[in-house]
């Protein structure tokens, strides 16, 4: 894997954390009030305003519930800008909401699913997948159901 | 302590005007908003030089639209502004004329909401902090998301979901107005292209060009103007509101129902006295999440009156009779101020053969990307 790049290291790391060793982390924070929040950012804490160092990395476990899915069955590629290394999103593809064990939602690209078997809260967990278009291998996260 | 538009001096809507909302095509812009202008004065009966200021509700037009346009009605010199809020642009456009004019700053103002399709780049795209797959995860993949949500929570089946775009449809045949003007199945809203989860193309709200047009007004000028009172429709009631923390998925739903419920305080009138709703039912699921939260009925009823009737025209509450985004269709700017103009021909009994009988008192409402909510309140005595 140290060959590989991921997409969005901003947003999630290869490592899990102690509790889900086996599926990547996701790069979250915690704000001096309690509040934890996806992705990390030191802007201001959306909850109390709280901001810079009242606002600290935390890294939530990459696992969660699904909430809801839906499979696009039409999709236009549009801005940001398409980047060239990286394969578009091709309908049909399945999005689903997970509630991660640690706090936030988060929306994004499902894998392994059957649309038909998917139940609103059944477990998911993180997986990285290969997104490249050419040699250089890149990997962007994804949710899968857990096995 | 701060004070309600109903604190202020009364503001009626004395005057509403259109161009039709329609598939994007060659008119220019300024050849969309003119002809609403000129229909809206016309149905005052007043003149463009009796207006005092002038909101400009456009969201995809880009800088300064409103002088190139407003200028060949004859310039007259007098304050006018653009006001974006996402799809509450126009909405947004009429609160801030209202508390013109009630605050008595103004006697008369104009509300134009004027759009065409064009590509701007949402701001919140640009914030500098990532996401994981918001390139994947358009807004009817958020509708989509919830009405999954909502099938599973309340054992909604998908072919109901669609009876509401059954209804609007039929509505927006009614309405000269309308992008789209023809009534459709429920067999054929269910087997149009499939766009996401189960909605299909005929369940999602249509964005095109167009414009809407109300003029406002204080009972001084309707009295200095000779405009006839019978025909004006009074504001009673307007809120507004953003997102708060935590609110997740369901933000659109919450903002609406804390928004709606201090409109109906404001005009002091229970959710089911409202004879007539237009709310955004950009996706058909919106429509059945928003009339719970308004409380006219509680969370997963919603499908059991809309089967019985209860929100057709001449039912218990008339949802949507310009027909909503879905048939009215979804210009942007231009969205909120026709649902004002479709209300104020309704409450005046001008609304022809989409005319929920006997209405006194409708509540426009909508929602936008942020989220933002504004919700207006309407009434004849």
């Amino acid at each position: 894997m140290s060959q590989s790049a991921l997409l969005k290291p901003a947003l999630y790391a290869e490592q899990g954390t102690e509790k889900v060793p086996d599926h990547p982390a996701l790069n979250g924070g915690r704000c001096a009030c309690g509040h934890v929040f996806f992705p990390m950012q030191t802007y201001g804490c959306e909850v109390c305003g709280r901001h810079g160092d009242a606002l600290q990395p935390v890294r939530l476990s990459g696992r969660g519930k699904l909430v809801a899915s839906s499979t696009v069955h039409m999709h236009a590629a549009r801005a940001p800008a398409p980047n060239a290394e990286v394969k578009p999103h091709e309908a049909p593809f399945t999005i689903g909401s997970i509630a991660l064990e640690d706090g936030p939602t988060v929306r994004t690209v499902l894998v392994g699913v059957d649309e038909k078997t998917l139940k609103p809260g059944q477990t998911m967990v993180t997986t990285l997948v290969p997104v490249g278009t050419g040699a250089k291998a890149i990997l962007d996260l994804r949710f899968t159901p857990a096995t | 302590m701060a004070k309600t538009l109903k604190d202020l001096r009364s503001v009626y809507v004395v005057g509403v005007g259109w161009h039709r909302y329609q598939p994007l095509s060659d008119t220019p812009y300024v050849m969309l908003g003119l002809p609403a202008i000129r229909a809206a004065l016309a149905d005052a009966g007043i003149a463009w030089t009796d207006v005092e200021s002038s909101y400009i509700g456009t969201g995809l037009l880009g800088m300064a639209a409103g002088r190139a346009m407003l200028k060949h009605l004859g310039a007259t010199g007098r304050p006018l502004v653009h006001i974006e809020n996402a799809s509450a642009s126009g909405s947004a456009a009429f609160r801030h004329a209202c508390i013109e004019v009630g605050a008595g700053i103004a006697d008369v103002s104009l509300v134009i909401g004027i759009d065409k399709p064009g590509v701007v780049q949402r701001a919140f795209t640009k914030t500098g902090i990532g996401n994981l797959a918001d390139d994947a995860i358009v807004p009817f993949t958020h509708f989509a998301l919830l009405t999954n949500e909502y099938a599973h929570r309340h054992g909604v089946a998908p072919q109901d979901v669609a009876l509401v775009a059954v209804k609007n449809h039929r509505n927006g045949a009614l309405n000269p107005h309308a992008h789209r003007q023809q009534a459709r199945t429920l067999e054929e809203v269910l087997g149009g292209r499939p766009v996401s989860g189960t909605l299909t193309t005929l369940q999602c709200c249509p964005v095109g060009e167009g414009a809407a047009a109300v003029i406002i007004a204080s009972e001084d000028a309707i009295k200095r103007l000779g405009i006839d009172p019978a025909r004006a429709v009074r504001v009673t009631a307007s809120a507004a509101s953003s997102e708060a923390a935590g609110g997740q998925a369901g933000a659109d739903a919450a903002i609406t129902k804390d928004t709606i419920a201090e409109a109906l305080k404001q005009a002091q009138v229970a959710p089911k006295k409202v004879d007539i709703v237009e709310l955004h039912d950009a996706f058909t699921i919106e429509e059945l999440h928003y009339v719970e939260a308004m409380g006219i009925c509680k969370p997963g009823e919603a499908i059991h009156l809309l089967k019985e009737g209860a929100f057709d025209i001449g039912g218990q509450c008339a949802v949507s009779p310009s027909g909503g985004l879905i048939a009215m269709g979804h210009p942007i700017g231009p969205t909120g101020v026709g649902q004002i103009g479709e209300i104020a021909l309704q409450l005046r009994g001008d609304a022809g053969p989409r005319q929920h009988k006997g209405a006194k008192t409708g509540l426009a409402h909508m929602v936008g990307l942020g989220a933002v909510c504004y919700v207006h309140v309407l009434q004849r005595p």
